[in-house]
């Protein structure tokens, strides 16, 4: 009989949860699944795991879940975690997105996916206090050749502090061996050095910031405000959606002087990123000019670059500062933008810049 | 040591039992444990089609045949209507049937299942519960199960994933019961349970399973030549009557037999089933009547409650075809108040359907005092908090109180919006003017009638306004933005965007969004062409009537996946024969990637899909691509075209051509290529390459179809660019296996049937006739 693993803390339910705040595509559902399937099979535990599931894509945000109790307690809730113990960050993009740290306590243990330090990450995050632990998951898993779930596997498994490491590789060992046995021990390294190289840090309460408490979110849209139907009376709102955090790391950069304006780019842009305005050609005729690319939308699939028949695109690593200098702005500054997602009426009114339609013609 | 004996002794043969009912601990989502039972059980076959989320059960299932661990003989449908035929015909032939499908999928089949149940074939059907559409959602209520309640369908719960392996085991049992041989619905909660992993037990050896469901019996089956019998016969007045009263005595008789049925798998697993669940009942003055995983959650508000010294408790029952009324009268005996919460309405009849049969069921009562409150909650899959189940013990525990229903029917949960909103277009509509670059030119060909088009360039061609905009939520590298963006570029003036159900769709209007800056509409996953062809012809009629200028000219195009060109081929080609002047355009990637890459039919031979997964006993799709545009071709339409992204301006030339066509009164196919990086697995940025190397390879010839003539508009041969076809698999994840020695007669039946369709296609271009 396995000895039970000891919970630091549960709810008034009995358990302890972790949330996921992750990409389609990164793995964190995965990576739940094997926590909660180590915990219950390895560690003498009951739990869930489970995600918020819309259709099959890869690159829009998405929350995993996990909940864990002890073995003779039933797991009754199927509900989505909303006060985690737990959470982690997969992508540090998402830190910028409405309801992320959503339901932190000051008993909550926070795991972010970044080169930055824990304080500049309780900064950003605006934690009043706590626990913050921060993994290069990424840099880990481009040098093991790996995905960076399972390096924040790793960095999930130290900062909990009761689970067993050795459960927790077993478990992948087992996921992997079958299928992809070759995968077996570059995971584990990763999942070692996430382990490893996760650098904790506890925050004191010092009145730096607040607590917001948690309130469910209620949609501004109901059925006292809506068309009947379903219908969309303000079609084109996507413009509104920030979807830089579907990039992984890469961007395509646009160098104007070396650009001869022949439009493969704009053929090939699977999201529509590429800004042309009326202008004139060398010649001094009118033309269409390419004027740079809407980072709001890129999601970083750097087909442009493959397809640009000289050097005016580039794939370069993304750098915040690089994408705020060369990105042409649409919708206005981001910080409106968020601003309008944080008062949930963001679909009411007018976009910040009257002439962005002109601008994507 | 053992001794050396032949026959064991009485205690060695109760060690090997006990040993053979060991079941292993693990840790599973409900959808896994439909396809664990499924897999010991060993159906004879699995007719399926896939939708979320039920899906992953013909996955698992398929998986586990790749790997040799069972033999169910799995079968890709063309749509739900078609997967419940091809179940139908099979429990025809006398073998054990199964079927899984949510929502749209269990409406679309429901014609199947008065039919399945009046002949008295059993099987067994996972309904994984959905939302039913208008609009589409995905996510988990009734709407759909109770729409199965009148079909003659026994319909067992399952309310988390444990029970969604015994109920599965049970329901073969129940169903192929002499006394009642009927067929079985096994209904668990779309992604709260088919989704959502936990603790789970299931029989390690397959024998135990196989032994308790027996070996199938029918009396009759069609193919017993010795026995030849009609199956199906044309049967009115006065005889229908008596084979609904049969089927009426055999849901009267399945009530008396389940009970035996989970005692009997109670002594196996140690799991015992009543008919009807009931928690804290024994001394509760107030129950809330509810159903599958939401009554789990709503027993943590009872013990909340109890805690604060409310007499409370749930009712629940695991089977609903036959509806246990006797079991439900008795445990609402002594109950003032209960609340029924339906997870769906019945729109106009003042209750959910459990609210009016347990009502029924009271009424049957007369001493019966209790009162009764209907509620539905949790509709579209809106998630149900302990919270909410407290909020509704509550107001069952206030009626108690006051001995009053104040208000006897409600919802639970919606939401009326904030008080002032201002709702109002963000962006003005494109004009005609805008939409109209000049850059179009065509000229009709006197000798052929034929039109020469030309387009501009792709420079100049960035002046047309996008119909989409961006924000949309496709996947990095999606195919079918480039596509629509190139084709749309073709066309000039107003148009109207019809979907049928498929990821463009999905990823570009998620309420509150939309990404359409023009008008879009989706029907369903099959029936957008006949949506189309209704909208035209009133378009065409309200013109005729002056009732819309006519100097408008509107371009009606509707966009389908290779999904929707299988499920939706029927309504596509009437409306083709019909003739309509309108466009579909198909963006192929090979499967129904929205729902996560489950095969097509235009999934090419061999290729790995989550239903064909390679492994020792399946490599991959068994069958070769569907090649539509030679079945649209075959309807003699005007203009069939085929094109890919990254073919210069190819795709907007036949845009252009495309609306040429319909402006004189033609109907226009076109099949583009469209890349999926996700389910393809390669790199995003290599779209592009991936797509030419599919039409070097003459795996997709570009050619278009005018009038009957063939035209290829680019002859890899004769540029002298032609690769082998293991080029282009061998850029992907998904067909690379076909490149290993291993499947060599794999890939060589695939560059067989790619060459032959070339070589007829070639013919096809240098003979006006052919």
């Amino acid at each position: 009989m396995v000895e039970s693993a000891k919970l630091p803390y549960t709810n008034e339910l009995g358990f302890y949860e972790m949330r996921f705040e992750s990409i389609g595509g990164l793995g964190a559902n995965l990576a739940g699944q094997i926590l909660a399937e180590a915990m219950v099979l390895g560690q003498g535990l009951n739990g869930a795991s489970f995600s918020s599931y819309g259709s099959e894509k890869k690159g829009s945000p998405i929350k995993s879940f996990v909940r864990l109790c002890a073995a003779d307690r039933e797991v009754r809730t199927s509900s989505p975690v909303e006060r985690p113990h737990l959470l982690a960050i997969f992508h540090e993009a998402l830190t910028g997105l409405d309801g992320t740290t959503e339901g932190l306590t000051s008993e909550s243990t926070v795991v972010v996916n970044t080169t930055r330090t824990p304080a500049e990450m309780r900064d950003i995050l605006q934690l009043p206090s706590g626990r913050i632990g921060v993994v290069d998951a990424l840099g880990i898993a481009v040098q093991e050749k790996t995905r960076l779930n399972t390096a924040m596997l790793g960095a999930i498994t130290q900062a909990a502090g009761f689970i067993d490491r050795e459960v927790v590789r077993k478990t992948i060992a087992d996921a992997l061996s079958q299928r992809y046995p070759s995968l077996v021990e570059p995971n584990l390294r990763t999942f070692d050095r996430g382990y490893h190289e996760l650098v904790l840090e506890d925050f004191a309460p010092d009145g730096k910031y607040d607590w917001i408490p948690f309130t469910r979110f209620v949609p501004a849209l109901g059925y006292a405000n809506v068309p009947l139907g379903g219908t969309i009376i303000n079609p084109g709102n996507t413009i509104l959606k920030d979807l830089s955090p579907s990039r992984q790391g890469f961007v395509p950069l646009f160098h104007r002087d070396e650009c001869i304006d022949c439009g493969k780019c704009e053929m090939t842009c699977p999201d529509y990123c590429f800004v042309w305005e009326e202008g004139v050609d060398k010649r001094g005729r009118p033309a269409m000019v390419l004027q740079g690319i809407d980072y709001q939308h890129c999601k970083g699939c750097l087909k442009c670059v493959e397809i640009c028949p000289v050097e005016a695109l580039t794939m370069e690593r993304e750098e915040p500062e690089l994408v705020r200098r060369t990105s042409i702005e649409l919708v206005g500054p981001p910080e409106a933008l968020v601003a309008m997602e944080r008062s949930k009426f963001h679909l009411y009114g007018e976009p910040e810049s009257p002439g962005y339609w002109d601008k994507i013609s | 040591m053992r001794a050396q004996t032949t026959i064991p002794t009485m205690e060695e043969q109760e060690e090997e039992r006990a040993i053979e009912l060991v079941q292993k601990v693990d840790f599973k989502k409900g959808n896994e444990m439909a396809a664990i039972a499924a897999r010991q059980i060993n159906y004879h076959l699995m007719g399926y089609f896939p939708i979320t989320p039920s899906t992953e059960i013909a996955e698992e299932v398929d998986e586990m045949y790749a790997d040799g661990e069972h033999q169910i003989r799995m079968v890709p449908a063309d749509g739900e209507h078609g997967a419940a035929g091809i179940c139908y015909g099979a429990t025809l032939g006398g073998g054990r049937v199964l079927n899984a499908t949510s929502a749209q999928g269990l409406l679309y089949a429901m014609e199947q299942l008065p039919v399945q149940s009046g002949t008295r074939f059993p099987m067994v059907l996972n309904v994984v519960t959905r939302s039913v559409s208008g609009p589409l959602d995905i996510r988990g209520d009734h709407s759909d199960i109770m729409m199965a309640l009148n079909t003659g369908w026994i319909i067992l719960l399952a309310r988390d994933p444990q029970v969604v392996y015994d109920m599965n085991i049970i329901a073969v049992r129940l169903g192929e019961h002499p006394e009642v041989r009927l067929p079985v619905i096994v209904a668990s909660d779309g992604f709260f349970t088919s989704h959502q992993k936990r603790r789970v037990r299931y029989f390690q050896e397959a024998r135990v399973v196989q032994e308790f469901v027996g070996l199938y019996w029918t009396p009759i089956h069609a193919l017993d030549p010795h026995k030849p019998v009609t199956i199906g016969p044309y049967m009115n007045d006065p005889d229908l009557i008596n084979n609904k009263y049969q089927l009426k005595q055999a849901m009267d008789a399945a009530e008396r037999v389940l009970p035996q049925i989970f005692q009997e798998y109670g002594d196996l697993s140690g799991r015992y089933y009543p008919l009807v669940e009931q928690y804290c009942m024994e001394d509760a003055e107030v129950a809330l009547f509810i159903l599958n995983s939401a009554a789990e959650t709503a027993k943590d508000a009872v013990d909340k409650l109890r805690a604060e010294g409310y007499k409370v408790g749930i009712i629940s029952p695991n089977v609903i075809r036959p509806f246990p009324a006797e079991e439900i009268r008795k445990a609402l005996e002594r109950v003032k108040a209960v609340l029924i919460a339906d997870r769906a309405d019945s729109y106009g009849a003042h209750g959910g359907n459990m609210a009016l049969e347990v009502k029924a069921a009271l009424k049957d009562d007369p001493q019966s005092r209790t009162l009764c409150l209907a509620r539905v909650y949790g509709l579209g899959g809106k998630d149900f908090y302990t919270e909410d189940a407290e909020e509704l013990l509550r107001q069952a525990l206030q009626a108690a109180q006051t001995g009053q229903v104040e208000i006897p029917f409600d919802y639970h949960g919606a939401n009326p919006g904030h008080p002032d909103p201002k709702l109002e277009p963000l962006q003005p509509p494109i004009s005609r003017e805008n939409s109209t670059l000049g850059l179009t030119k065509v000229e009709v060909d006197e000798a052929t009638g034929r039109p020469k088009v030309r387009v501009g360039t792709p420079r100049q061609l960035t002046a047309m306004p996008k119909r989409i905009a961006p924000g949309h939520g496709a996947c990095p590298g999606c195919g079918i933005f480039p596509t629509l963006n190139q084709f749309l570029k073709g066309i000039e003036g107003p148009v109207v965007l019809p979907f049928q159900t498929g990821c463009g769709m999905v990823v570009t209007t998620a309420y509150p969004y939309s990404a359409h800056r023009v008008t879009y509409i989706h029907n369903l996953f099959q029936n957008g062409a006949a949506t189309l062809s209704g909208l035209v012809e009133m378009y065409r009629e309200r013109r005729r009537r002056g009732e819309l200028p006519i100097e408008e000219e509107l371009t009606f195009i509707m966009i389908s996946g290779d999904g929707g060109m299988d499920i939706g081929m029927g309504p596509v080609i009437g409306t083709a024969l019909r003739g309509h002047p309108m466009i579909i355009l198909e963006y192929d990637n090979q499967g129904y990637m929205n729902t996560g890459n489950q095969l097509s039919y235009a999934t090419p031979l061999g290729h790995a899909t989550s239903t064909s997964h390679v492994g020792p006993a399946e490599v991959g799709k068994s069958f070769q691509h569907k090649d539509t545009a030679q079945i649209m071709a075959a309807t003699h339409i005007p203009y069939v075209f085929t094109s890919v992204e990254g073919m210069g301006t190819d795709l907007v030339r036949k845009g252009a051509k495309a609306q040429w066509y319909v402006r004189n009164g033609g109907f226009v196919y076109g099949k583009v290529l469209s890349v999926c990086p996700l389910s393809w697995r390669y790199e995003e940025r290599l779209g592009t390459e991936v797509v030419q190397a599919a039409v070097d390879c003459c795996f997709f010839p570009i050619y278009e179809v005018e009038r009957g003539i063939t035209t290829i508009n680019y002859d890899p041969e004769e540029r002298g660019k032609r690769i082998p076809a293991a080029e282009w698999l061998k850029m992907m994840g998904k067909t690379r296996h076909l490149t290993r020695p291993e499947h060599a007669d794999i890939l060589a039946a695939f560059e067989a049937e790619v060459e032959r369709r070339w070589r007829r296609l070639k013919a096809m271009h240098e003979h006006p006739l052919l």
